[in-house]
């Protein structure tokens, strides 16, 4: 993962990015995946996904000023920015079907935000026809016969390419613990 | 029948987790994992979604931070953008019926206005000459005047036609109806002493005549945050008049009924987040006329259609330019 090893790292990003908003573009790399991971895992589709992870770097970059170093990770000051975007979209829809609204999600929940967040970055490292693959198997959720198709590979070599990129991706991650339910509370669409 | 291979394994157990086959049988604990792994993926990010919104959020960061107010000078949230065949005979008209003033016309090679401006009382009209490529869109302008019935007599000299004398009614205003040589419809009033008329309305008030209002309303509602502050509607819900409030500006609407078929208006719409708006249109069933993009004329603007066939230019001022 490129987010910085050390604070005093981190501090100097952020402070590069007050200074100069087009700095901002590298604390966007580091915490991209991050964001994005705790919203996936809470959300019931991936456009909305897509919007509320909009929604909350813009709001970053426009208060940017605002974020004072006490020692609290950016990653932290971010995933507070998502929780109460979520929170808001969450009353509204409520609101609109009458319902009452869920608990706002926390922020600081342990849960594998990073684990996630590590593996999708990771998917970036594989080489092109692997990556390929895993894009078109579980983001575009087509079949095996199609990727074939369109890579002009056999089924049983595309079955290959989908096994070796997982196991490539499986030596960086974590085992996790059984009761872990695979794919974040609500599967994507 | 040999064991199937670890890659075939694999891939019916994926199959059995996406939903799209049959559960397998036990499977062994090296499928398990990587099927796990496999599971998180469904919620990989799109890599395009990543790089749209990083060139988003470059653009955003490169704004000048002395920003410019999101209004372009001397207009409001909602302005009516007249489309017509012949808009110089409708500025003429303007100018001699309410006493328009021209504030900027744009010419194209041809010589057709591109764009023109003009200012009657306190609000601004925009106006462009239609082409194969802009259908003329006429639209309906609520228009407020100190003596309609002076005003009557200069639009139907300007070359108006009338579409009901001015006339006393019961919402407490005395009005009439002109038609332009460009086919929009002037409703144009002076409030009497019960009126319907806010006390903040401007000389222009966009009005939309419109197959069930009331739907139409939830609409503005959703993609534009608009207020309703004003409601008459019969028992049966059939909206008489109702007045909504985006912004600074108010439009007005009503079920479109015998004279006053329905009109869809197009209007420019100054926010302060242009793209953010854009897709809080779509979201709410709008459809794209254009992406949001920024302008050589300093506004950074995108078009929708909404379901009742409005057009709207969701527009934020960026910088000044001058003409």
């Amino acid at each position: 993962m490129k987010a910085p090893k050390k604070e005093a790292d981190e501090r100097l990003l952020v402070e590069a990015a007050q200074a100069d908003p087009a700095r901002f573009a590298d604390l966007y790399e580091s915490h991209f995946e991050r964001v994005y991971a705790f919203i996936a895992g809470r959300v019931r589709n991936r456009q909305e996904a897509e919007d509320l992870t909009s929604e909350v770097f813009r709001q970053a970059l426009q208060n940017l000023r605002r974020f004072e170093w006490r020692g609290v990770p950016f990653a932290a000051w971010l995933l507070r920015i998502a929780a109460n975007a979520m929170a808001d979209r969450w009353q509204q829809v409520a609101r609109e079907q009458g319902d009452p609204p869920p608990e706002p999600p926390d922020a600081a929940a342990a849960e594998d935000i990073e684990g996630r967040a590590l593996l999708f970055q990771l998917v970036g490292t594989l080489a092109p026809d692997q990556r390929r693959v895993i894009v078109a198997r579980f983001v575009e959720q087509k079949s095996i016969r199609d990727i074939a198709q369109e890579l002009g590979r056999s089924e049983g070599a595309v079955k290959q390419l989908q096994f070796r990129a997982l196991r490539n991706l499986r030596v960086h991650i974590k085992p996790r613990p059984e009761n872990g339910a695979p794919g974040g509370r609500r599967a994507h669409a | 029948m040999p064991k199937p291979s670890l890659a075939e394994r694999l891939d019916q157990a994926i199959e059995a987790m996406l939903g799209s086959g049959p559960a397998p049988g036990s499977a062994d604990v090296q499928v398990q994992e990587l099927v796990r792994i496999a599971a998180e993926l469904r919620a990989l990010p799109r890599r395009e979604f990543k790089e749209s919104l990083k060139a988003d959020l470059q653009r955003r960061a490169q704004m000048p931070t002395t920003t410019v107010n999101f209004i372009r000078e001397g207009f409001h949230t909602l302005t009516p953008y007249l489309v017509v065949k012949g808009a110089p005979a409708v500025l003429e008209f303007a100018r001699q019926a309410f006493g328009a003033q021209e504030i900027l016309r744009v010419k194209r090679p041809d010589g057709n206005i591109m764009h023109a401006e003009f200012r009657v009382g306190d609000s601004m009209i925009e106006i462009g000459e239609a082409n194969d490529q802009f259908a003329p869109i006429p639209c309906a302008i609520h228009l407020k005047v100190e003596d309609v019935d002076a005003v009557y007599e200069r639009a139907l000299q300007a070359g108006g036609t009338s579409l009901y004398p001015p006339t006393d009614q019961e919402y407490g205003e005395r009005d009439c109806g002109v038609k332009d040589p460009g086919g929009n419809h002037w409703y144009i009033g002076t409030p009497l002493s019960e009126t319907h008329f806010l006390p903040d309305q401007r000389s222009v008030t966009p009005c939309l005549h419109v197959a069930d209002a009331a739907r139409c309303i939830d609409f503005l509602k959703r993609a534009f945050a608009a207020e309703e502050v004003m409601r008459h509607q019969t028992p049966d819900g059939i909206v008489h008049h109702a007045k909504m409030r985006i912004g600074d500006s108010l439009l007005e609407l009503g079920e479109a009924h015998e004279p006053f078929p329905a009109l869809p208006l197009n209007l420019h719409l100054y926010v302060p987040d242009t793209d953010a708006l854009y897709r809080q249109a779509l979201a709410a069933g709008a459809a794209s006329v254009r992406q949001p993009q920024d302008q050589p004329y300093g506004d950074r603007e995108g078009g929708v259609r909404d379901p009742f066939g409005n057009i709207w230019w969701i527009t934020t001022h960026i910088k000044d330019v001058q003409f």
